[in-house]
């Protein structure tokens, strides 16, 4: 027995070092094969638009943005994201409250309705909107006589673009809310505090973060959507033309370095909003 | 009073959560709702804080209705389990919220934290954030912000369920200091009896929904009403006992109880022996107190300060009966000794010992055990296993025993029984069942329980007495039933036709007298209604305008008996308990 149990403990001390050299050859394996991956698939991309935004130099690049066609659809962009984002945060926070606070019948067909314009092709989301405010649509003789364009406009752009990022908002919170629960709220009317004040100073300090996170990743949808904006813009040049679709035109019509400047801004936006969203996140952690 | 409750009542999808509470809470008194999790205590407390409605009844606040008056106006302060500190704020920042709200200026502010603070002992923290705080602290924050405002009434919720235990022993003494400092009127909901014993003034118990007993810690230990009460404030051994003038019979011996009451109609009862009160010792002759029983010792435990020991009685026909029916429980005794008692006589598994009894408390209950009688003993087993009646025995915790009695419901059978019947005795609901029930009833039988085969748990049970001699005792057995159901007690006032027009007002005040005899001599709320017609046929409607319903009817009289109550008895789909005091 004395003999045995050194022999044993010995067998037993080895083990964790074989593990461990196995271990690090699958990490880095695995490292190894997601960096390829992304070098691939996103960095390769990324690098070819500001290659290809760059090729005739840094006057040809500046010069592309002079273009009034290119400054009407970055305006455009961005007024629709200014009108957009902000609605969108709004319903956001009134269904996330609405599905967190309180229970309703029809909440499970309300939080699924949510998900709707994730669940359907961009495309579809756009024919809707033709659909109803097109010329042929329900609303379409009415909206003639009384001379409101939608479709091939700016309303059209707008309620498109807010069709298809409302989801982020609400997404975000519902199941923020729901886990921090109820508790902190009670004990502010306990105390005295109204509804206005204890939503003020109580629900959304909890929530700032995630609400910061949701509308960072509405406003990036919402000046990339291409598909939807598509269907109810027209691709009216210096009117109807947001920067994805400018970018397309520009393109079709052999303009890379016009092209390729304008998606590196779309792409500098994206950045600069995953830089906001990386310190949000940052933020939120250590602030737990 | 500071806290007034009545006839509160709040359901969730139909079914009652508190179920009728009636409650006076005087000035500066510190009262702890008890009981297990799902009995409605929170959602009591809850009730009173304003955070959640009631459907039926009123709460009052220093004379003041607050029923409909929302939350923040009410003016109490409440502690959450999860302390519910805003995670934000600092600590001098959630104190203050409350007199921030009401437009407080900052020197008055800092000023009154810098007070609340030092009453909660934590002077010097006003700048961290709850999260640097440990829980201990956290709950000693909230407790100093619930009392910023100078609530008139300050409510805490479960505020140690989060802590360990000896943080949890500190906080308590800090809290009951505040509380007698500021002499604030307080109630504490908790499921912990030991800290229920430690805190209050006053405890009242929860189960079901209802509150079943209070009274000052000690008369709740020393002199339950209820099973409940008795097993859930610590524990307690019940046993099937006979009532005599001498005393409390168990087995063959006899015990001197407590309270002596001489003249008294002999009968079953359940009576209670804590595990302190029993004595263990070689042989009968060295007891110092009333032989109760022998018993063989089969598990010894030390805790500590005490030993717990399982002692199985044995068996006999004198052997005295535990009341609680399921398992392993149903033949042991709960024991447990002091140091002393151990160094005095060691005791090991196996060991033969004698058993005695220093103080027996006999329950005021009125249902003791349940005899299921047939005709056979086959019926009786298969009776017995009925899934509302084995329901109704374990909710009660108490024994079912079996009883064949060949002769039953035979018309004019001139043979008497050999035995009395005791306890509660059930039959079968099926035709022919008005006769048995008054054969039996005729032979000595008191209260009847009538079992229908798919009977489901009684959500309402309608009460009704047909002459006034059975008034109190129907009241009675009413109350103990209700006890262990969650389900509404409904009076059913039933009145000749013709007299419909004639005296409303007195069919009123029959109405109300019932009510509140009901509520003061045995703590039963009860709705009532009003019909007019004949009693059986209205009784027989009224069972059957909604599903699971159960009557509860007093009788004096049993000629005409079967005739009458044919229709309700006779086949039925409700469960009846009919119960009969006249001369039999």
């Amino acid at each position: 027995m004395a003999a045995a149990a050194p022999a044993a403990l010995t067998g037993d001390a080895r083990r964790p070092g074989q593990h461990t050299w196995l271990h690090s050859m699958v990490r880095w394996l695995f490292i190894a094969v997601s960096l390829t991956f992304l070098a691939a698939v996103l960095l390769a991309p990324l690098a070819t638009v500001f290659a290809m935004a760059f090729e005739r130099g840094l006057q040809a690049y500046l010069r592309s943005f002079a273009d009034p066609d290119t400054a009407a659809a970055i305006r455009l962009t961005l007024t629709t994201a200014l009108v957009v984002v902000p609605i969108n945060t709004m319903f956001g926070l009134a269904a996330a409250w609405a599905i967190a606070k309180f229970e309703f019948r029809g909440k499970s067909i309300l939080i699924t309705l949510i998900d709707l314009p994730l669940a359907i092709s961009p495309v579809i989301s756009g024919m809707i909107f033709v659909l109803l405010f097109g010329l042929h649509g329900w609303f379409g003789v009415w909206l003639r006589e009384h001379d409101l364009s939608i479709i091939f406009a700016l309303p059209g752009i707008m309620l498109a673009t807010m069709f298809v990022t409302f989801p982020y908002v609400a997404r975000e919170l519902i199941p923020l809310m729901q886990q921090l629960g109820n508790a902190e709220e009670e004990a502010a009317i306990t105390l005295g505090a109204g509804g206005w004040m204890t939503f003020f100073r109580v629900t959304l300090p909890k929530i700032r973060w995630g609400l910061v996170y949701g509308v960072v990743l509405c406003n990036a949808r919402a000046m990339g959507e291409f598909g939807a904006v598509s269907v109810v813009s027209g691709h009216i040049r210096g009117l109807t033309n947001t920067m994805p679709l400018h970018i397309e035109i520009l393109y079709n019509e052999y303009n890379f370095v016009g092209a390729f400047a304008v998606a590196s801004l779309l792409t500098l936006l994206a950045a600069l909003t995953l830089v906001v969203k990386t310190l949000v996140e940052r933020t939120g952690y250590r602030r737990r | 009073m500071s806290i007034t409750l009545d006839q509160v009542t709040k359901r969730y999808a139909g079914a009652p959560v508190v179920n009728d509470v009636s409650l006076d809470i005087g000035d500066g008194e510190f009262f702890v709702l008890l009981g297990p999790s799902g009995s409605g205590k929170s959602t009591l407390l809850r009730a009173i804080a304003g955070l959640s409605g009631v459907d039926h009844g009123r709460i009052a606040l220093h004379g003041r209705d607050v029923t409909h008056v929302a939350a923040r106006k009410r003016g109490v302060g409440l502690v959450f389990q999860n302390y519910a500190l805003f995670g934000h704020m600092t600590v001098a920042e959630n104190i203050e919220f409350a007199l921030r709200v009401r437009h407080m200026r900052a020197k008055a502010r800092r000023q009154r934290r810098q007070e609340l603070l030092r009453l909660v002992a934590l002077e010097g923290l006003d700048e961290r954030l709850p999260a640097q705080l440990s829980g201990g602290q956290q709950q000693r924050v909230a407790v100093a912000r619930a009392l910023a405002h100078k609530p008139e009434v300050l409510l805490l919720d479960e505020p140690f369920g989060a802590l360990d235990a000896k943080i949890r022993e500190e906080l308590r003494r800090t809290i009951r200091q505040v509380q007698r400092e500021l002499g604030i009127t307080t109630v504490l909901v908790t499921h912990d009896q030991e800290e229920a014993f430690a805190m209050a003034d006053r405890i009242g118990i929860m189960n079901l929904g209802r509150l079943l007993e209070m009274g000052e810690p000690h008369d709740l230990y020393s002199r339950p009403a209820t099973r409940f009460v008795a097993t859930f404030l610590g524990a307690a051994n019940l046993i099937l006992a006979r009532r005599t003038p001498d005393g409390i019979q168990m087995g063959a011996n006899t015990v001197a109880a407590a309270e002596r009451s001489p003249g008294v109609r002999e009968r079953e009862v359940v009576a209670v022996v804590r595990p302190e009160e029993v004595e263990v010792a070689a042989s009968r002759d060295a007891l110092s107190s009333g032989y109760f029983a022998r018993g063989v010792v089969h598990e010894v435990v030390f805790t500590g300060a005490l030993e717990s020991l399982r002692v199985r009685l044995e068996d006999g026909a004198q052997a005295p009966l535990l009341a609680q029916a399921d398992g392993d429980a149903s033949t042991s005794l709960l024991v447990t000794r002091t140091q002393h008692e151990q160094r005095g006589f060691e005791v090991h598994p196996g060991q033969s010992v004698a058993i005695g009894v220093r103080r027996v408390h006999v329950l005021p209950t009125p249902l003791s055990s349940f005899t299921a009688c047939a005709a056979s003993a086959a019926l009786t087993d298969t009776l017995s296993r009925q899934p509302l009646l084995a329901e109704l025995a374990v909710r009660m915790k108490t024994r079912i025993a079996m009883r064949a009695e060949p002769q039953l419901g035979v018309p004019d059978a001139a043979c008497a029984v050999d035995s009395p019947f005791v306890g509660t005795t059930a039959i079968a609901s099926q035709t022919d069942c008005a006769h048995r029930a008054e054969w039996l009833l005729r032979r000595g039988a008191k209260d009847l329980l009538v079992v229908p085969e798919h009977a489901p748990v009684p959500q309402r049970v309608l009460i009704h007495w047909m002459g006034e001699a059975a008034r109190s005792a129907t009241l009675a057995v009413s109350a103990s039933v209700l006890r262990h159901l969650s389900a509404e007690a409904v009076y059913v006032g039933i009145f000749p036709e013709q007299t419909a027009g004639a005296h409303p007002q007195h069919g009123m005040r029959e109405l109300l007298d019932a009510r509140s005899e009901a509520h003061l001599a045995h703590g039963l709320e009860m709705r009532t209604e009003l019909r007019f017609g004949d009693v059986a046929p209205q009784l027989a409607r009224r069972l059957a305008e909604a599903p699971a319903q159960m009557l509860i009817v007093g009788v004096t009289e049993l000629t005409r008996f079967a005739q009458a109550f044919r229709g309700l008895l006779d086949g039925g789909q409700w469960p009846v308990l009919i119960v009969y005091r006249g001369s039999p």
